[in-house]
């Protein structure tokens, strides 16, 4: 149930995500000047923070999203707790080496 | 014999297919996209030129446009899914599933509108 409600959650915050950042694309059009003024302001502490929450979200919506879609098929539906676990520390294991990565540009 | 729960509508079952190739997809072309532009890119993120540069590639302008293409449909149908938890009506979920799709048309359009003005 909590898995299920994560899953919910955060492709709520995703699918947020995804419109903000069509919408900051609409930048490119407005030529060089504006997109490059953004990406200045982006690779600032706090954008490199909502970076790493966005990775977060995706890790745990995705990783989740495969137990789902492997129990909706009938597959490791006996072990789902276990396998939900083990995805997330998968999850946090890579979320830590890309935030050091983010933070090292 | 097990019981299939998908089995007494045909259509969540075809949305919820959908969901899970797209999903599928995603974890490729996120994947990629992530690695492209965020990781690989020089201050994680591409200036101007290297988006432009980027984008010209043919290789990556059709992954690009099916990442946009997947990324919305999934979106899209998960914001359904939520909505179906509720328990809508079957008009109510004629009309939602209906503009649901128009803005993913419009979402995908504007998407090829702005990689259009990059690469022209």
């Amino acid at each position: 149930m909590w898995a299920y409600a994560l899953n919910r959650i955060t492709g709520i915050g995703l699918v947020v995500y995804l419109y903000l950042h069509l919408g900051v694309l609409s930048m490119l059009i407005r030529g060089q000047s504006a997109w490059d003024a953004f990406v200045a302001l982006a690779r600032s502490p706090f954008y490199l923070t909502l970076d790493v929450l966005l990775l977060a979200g995706i890790l745990i919506h995705g990783l989740n999203g495969i137990r789902l879609a492997l129990t909706g098929f009938g597959f490791s539906v006996g072990i789902q707790k276990s396998l939900f676990i083990i995805l997330m520390i998968i999850g946090a294991i890579f979320l830590g080496i890309a935030a050091l990565k983010i933070f090292q540009v | 014999m097990s019981e299939n729960p998908f089995a007494e509508e045909s259509k969540p079952t075809v949305a919820w297919l959908w969901q899970v190739a797209t999903g599928i997809g995603l974890v490729v072309l996120l994947g990629l996209h992530m690695i492209a532009n965020h990781f690989i890119a020089k201050g994680g993120l591409r200036d101007y030129a290297a988006v432009v540069a980027y984008l010209r590639n043919p290789t990556i302008l059709v992954l690009e446009i099916l990442f946009l293409v997947c990324v919305t449909t999934h979106a899209l149908l998960g914001v359904r899914a939520i909505f179906l938890d509720f328990g809508l009506s079957d008009r109510v979920e004629q009309i939602l599933t209906r503009v649901l799709k128009w803005i993913g048309v419009l979402t995908v359009g504007y998407g090829l509108v702005v990689m259009w003005f990059v690469i022209r």
